[in-house]
């Protein structure tokens, strides 16, 4: 399910680095910053677990820039060193693809990555989209756990028990995802009401 | 058909402008003139509870059906109104608003005495902390005797319940007491017992408490099996997505409200598989 069209355009919202990309949007709206200080800022807000690569977030920079969605100057260095560096801002699409992308459901994302990138940067106003995203994410779970193959009772060879295990492992994952979701949820929807 | 206005069990009906979550029932699509209707249908039912100042929602216009010989999964976290749910399939409970019904039949519509025949003949409710044998009592014997209240002879609810006993794998148990038994042969005694009734539909709570993984999907992988083979449709309600496995459709609870992988009479894997197939042929 993806929200209805919109003028922006949606071609950055493609493959599997979408979501390092609409948390880097995020952050160039909150600061901007150079290539090395945006990684570390990625590093803090999404964590360890997303390995991220210095030379990854030059990459996707340099896309978003292709797209008209970042743009860059070069300013002069302040402090020891001389010179420039290039320093990455957002332009005036960026705050509405931001938005685009928090309400846009996209199919088949690695599980949680694309959730845990909008939580890293939403905004107050993204709080509906953020819940819708996270019942969808429920949803998606649920389903990938009824896909897999039950298991057989009783694992008569090495690679019946391999099976097994995996299976296992899968099913575990996606039942802390559903409750993380569930958890969430509710999270947000206790703070919202204890702010009025 | 009397309506149960007397049935102490039923809590008073609120105007609507008392409770926010009351809606229009009347969009109900099982209407008693259905064609074919599902063997059990929720329509947005409503179930909460009084809990010292407010009352607490346990279930949020909850909604689902299930056909003949279908199986459901129901995941949720405890305390999330899994229990509930099953109750109100059972018709133990009344809900607060929308309907439940059973082979068409509006539950709430029936008396007392018409439900708790339900619970006898056609549902099969399996909670574990239901567990309670008498003194001395074999194995055989409590089996038998949950036939013993259908008006069925003894002699010959002994002979059925040895073969159900056989069905579920415990039939060495037969002269045991049925106190003192492991927790893997319990449960099955426990299942044994819902099913020599013949159910039509068996909702288990908890279908696998045990400690050990392997035994937890045997016994699991044992209940589907028997379910296929005899046609009984079966809602399972479990703590672990890893129980619910091979199910026809999966739900979960969460904050009162449902998701389902079911979409319109065909899971999403179903769907899938469909239209993999479709784009497939030249």
């Amino acid at each position: 399910m993806i929200a209805g069209g919109s003028a922006v355009p949606r071609g950055w919202m493609r493959g599997s680095s979408t979501p390092l990309r609409g948390a880097l949007l995020g952050l160039l709206l909150e600061r901007p910053g150079h290539g090395g200080e945006l990684a570390h800022r990625l590093r803090v807000r999404l964590g360890e677990t997303w390995r991220i690569d210095g030379g990854d977030v030059y990459r996707l920079l340099e896309a978003l820039e292709s797209e008209g969605l970042v743009t860059y100057s070069e300013e002069p260095v302040r402090g020891r060193k001389r010179g420039t560096r290039t320093v990455y801002r957002p332009t005036e699409r960026t705050a509405e693809a931001v938005s685009d992308w928090m309400q846009t459901l996209l199919p088949r994302e690695p599980v949680r990555r694309g959730i845990e990138a909008k939580l890293a940067v939403a905004r107050r106003a993204d709080v509906r989209s953020l819940t819708v995203a996270l019942r969808r994410h429920q949803q998606e779970c649920l389903a990938l756990s009824q896909m897999l193959p039950p298991a057989s009772g009783r694992p008569h060879t090495w690679q019946e028990l391999l099976a097994d295990c995996k299976r296992d492992g899968v099913q575990r994952l996606l039942q802390a995802e559903i409750d993380w979701a569930d958890c969430t949820i509710q999270r947000i929807e206790e703070h919202a009401a204890s702010a009025h | 058909m009397r309506r149960a206005r007397t049935d102490s069990r039923r809590p008073p009906r609120s105007p609507a402008s008392e409770h926010p979550l009351l809606d229009d029932d009347s969009q109900d699509p099982f209407g008693a003139d259905a064609a074919s209707p599902p063997l059990l249908a929720f329509h947005r039912v409503v179930s909460c509870c009084q809990d010292a100042t407010r009352q607490v929602t346990i279930l949020d216009r909850i909604s689902f059906q299930l056909a003949q010989g279908e199986s459901a999964g129901l995941y949720g976290a405890p305390k999330s109104g899994k229990s509930t749910l099953l109750k109100l399939a059972a018709a133990i409970e009344l809900a607060y608003a929308g309907t439940v019904r059973f082979e068409g039949v509006d539950v709430a519509r029936i008396g007392v005495a018409q439900r708790a025949r339900l619970l006898r003949d056609r549902i099969g409710l399996i909670v574990d902390d239901a567990w309670r044998p008498s003194a001395g009592e074999t194995v055989l014997d409590h089996v038998a005797v949950a036939l013993g209240s259908k008006g069925v002879a003894m002699r010959h609810a002994r002979r059925l319940a040895i073969a159900q006993l056989d069905e579920v794998q415990v039939a060495r148990l037969a002269a045991e007491s049925a106190c003192g038994l492991s927790l893997t042969d319990r449960a099955r005694v426990m299942l044994a017992t819902a099913l020599v009734r013949q159910p039509s539909l068996l909702l288990i709570d908890e279908p696998a408490p045990l400690p050990s993984v392997t035994e937890r999907e045997r016994l699991i992988a044992l209940i589907r099996q028997i379910a296929a083979r005899r046609g009984i449709a079966l809602l399972l309600a479990a703590e672990d997505l890893a129980s619910l496995q091979g199910l026809h459709c999966l739900m979960s609870l969460s904050q009162g409200r449902l998701l389902t992988t079911k979409v319109q009479g065909a899971t999403v894997v179903e769907m899938r598989s469909r239209r993999a197939s479709a784009a497939e042929r030249p």
